[in-house]
């Protein structure tokens, strides 16, 4: 009778991991795009700058996820000159922090007015400013697991499952007309399983990697001339 | 002993000395030669807090050190020269140049872990108290040390700074509250430099100095007599009596 129960629980558990296997890796992803002004040409021997927003009381753009978009720009055009994130905000010093941040185009203007500020960006040679603003969350999680440890022995059992949502906006401006020329946004989401015989495997869906991938296209395709 | 460990682990002090690299900022120097002195509070700032219950750990930050790595950093690019006033022997030799003496000291310092608040962003919170006074209303006491009376400022004013970081995979809970730390810092010295010139009552004693310098260049280009000594208001509402009370720094 136990037997059977035991068998059971077995079947449903790889079942569940059959079916987690199948949906693992699977992302929904969204994309909207509106830019005007593209550089035809590409931007030539200028930079770009891309920056997360970090002013929201409640979640920070990731550092890694700017730089994932920076990377994925520069690996799909090496002309593309892309000045990392860390870099510039510490050139800039005191004027890219969370409080200080240009918020609008328009507000360089007034940084510009600070002679070493325009000095530095002149030196730069920058053509646009990129803002990145979405983070990505962890959200409902459902199913159970426990572990066990005795002597010589230990592991786990069970099936857990949760749910991973990105949401981010590019805004892009350019730098020399101080304008906004565009803005791209993605949304994905995908749902993450953990299933547990003696070890846990985790099969984790890539939510973050394909908003950055799906945002770094788009990007891509409008600094480009190649794309 | 595995329940001992666990015990132990949940009553253990999470100690953080707070380290960071930190910018020089991008701007002009102020024409302006800045005494500064960081009272022993400030240079060796530290915090304690007990814990609440089992499941969290005592905290102890210690901020002093990088307290007075950024402010130096910040300083030396906000201003022409920065004189540290470390004893009176310094105040007496320098005096002639020092156009101001800035005190910062901590007011408060907050901070959120995870633990506390069930969000998962480490979170630091402080408030900083600046005091702008004249080098002449620096004193030497008994001891040697020195004060100041608060009635002699010509300035003061608060700063808040706020630093979070959010939760990160294979980032230890020391590690986060030190991001969050040197954040608060960075955002400490956007907030001073932002509001100096806006203070008003920093903003007159900037006037003052300013007309000073005008007034010393036209003399020597009119080159009528010899440089008439400085006084200023600081000078003249020591002379109304000595100071009866001062804070030590």
């Amino acid at each position: 009778m136990s037997g059977q129960r035991i068998d059971r629980q077995t079947t449903r558990i790889a079942g569940l991991i059959l079916l987690a296997v199948l949906l693992g890796g699977c992302v929904n992803a969204t994309v909207d795009e509106m830019t005007y002004n593209e550089p035809v040409a590409g931007i030539g021997e200028s930079s770009v700058v891309i920056l997360g927003r970090r002013h929201k009381p409640d979640y920070d753009t990731e550092f890694d996820f700017i730089e994932c978009i920076g990377d994925h720009i520069h690996s799909g055009d090496p002309s593309i000159e892309v000045i990392n994130e860390i870099a510039f905000i510490n050139q800039f010093y005191p004027w890219f922090e969370p409080r200080t941040a240009p918020l609008q185009p328009q507000t360089i203007d007034r940084l510009l007015q600070l002679p070493p500020v325009a000095a530095r960006f002149d030196e730069m040679k920058l053509e646009y400013m990129i803002w990145i603003d979405g983070n990505t969350e962890n959200t409902e999680s459902t199913g159970s697991m426990s572990c066990g440890i005795g002597p010589g022995v230990a592991g786990c059992f069970g099936f857990g499952t949760w749910g991973t949502e990105s949401e981010y906006e590019a805004t892009i401006w350019d730098f020399t007309d101080k304008v906004e020329v565009g803005r791209v946004s993605a949304q994905t989401s995908g749902q993450n399983y953990m299933p547990a015989v003696v070890v846990p495997i985790p099969i984790i869906a890539p939510v973050q990697g394909t908003a950055c991938d799906s945002l770094g296209d788009q990007l891509l395709e409008y600094l480009s001339a190649f794309h | 002993m595995l329940c001992f460990t666990l015990l132990a682990a949940g009553c253990s002090t999470k100690q953080v000395v707070v380290e960071g690299n930190f910018p020089k900022p991008l701007l002009d120097p102020l024409p302006i030669t800045l005494g500064v002195i960081y009272p022993s509070a400030f240079a060796e700032h530290e915090f304690f807090d007990e814990a609440k219950g089992r499941a969290e750990s005592d905290w102890l930050v210690k901020t002093g050190e990088a307290q007075v790595e950024f402010w130096d950093i910040l300083f030396d690019g906000m201003f022409d020269e920065v004189v540290h006033i470390r004893d009176w022997e310094t105040v007496q030799r320098r005096a002639a140049e020092i156009d101001g003496v800035l005190i910062p000291a901590i007011g408060d310092l907050q901070y959120t872990v995870p633990t506390h608040t069930n969000v998962k962003i480490y979170e630091i919170w402080m408030r900083y108290e600046f005091r702008l006074v004249d080098i002449a209303a620096i004193h030497q006491q008994e001891d040697g040390a020195l004060s100041f009376n608060l009635d002699e400022r010509l300035a003061a004013w608060p700063i808040t700074a706020y630093g979070k970081t959010p939760t990160a995979f294979l980032q230890t809970d020391e590690e986060a509250v030190n991001l969050a730390a040197v954040v608060a810092l960075r955002d400490a010295g956007a907030h001073f430099v932002t509001s100096f010139g806006g203070t008003p009552d920093v903003a007159i004693w900037l006037d003052g100095i300013a007309r000073r310098e005008q007034d010393a260049a036209r003399s020597s280009n009119d080159q009528v007599g010899d440089p008439q000594p400085v006084v200023d208001s600081a000078e003249a509402s020591t002379a109304e009596g000595e100071p009866d009370s001062g804070e030590a720094l």
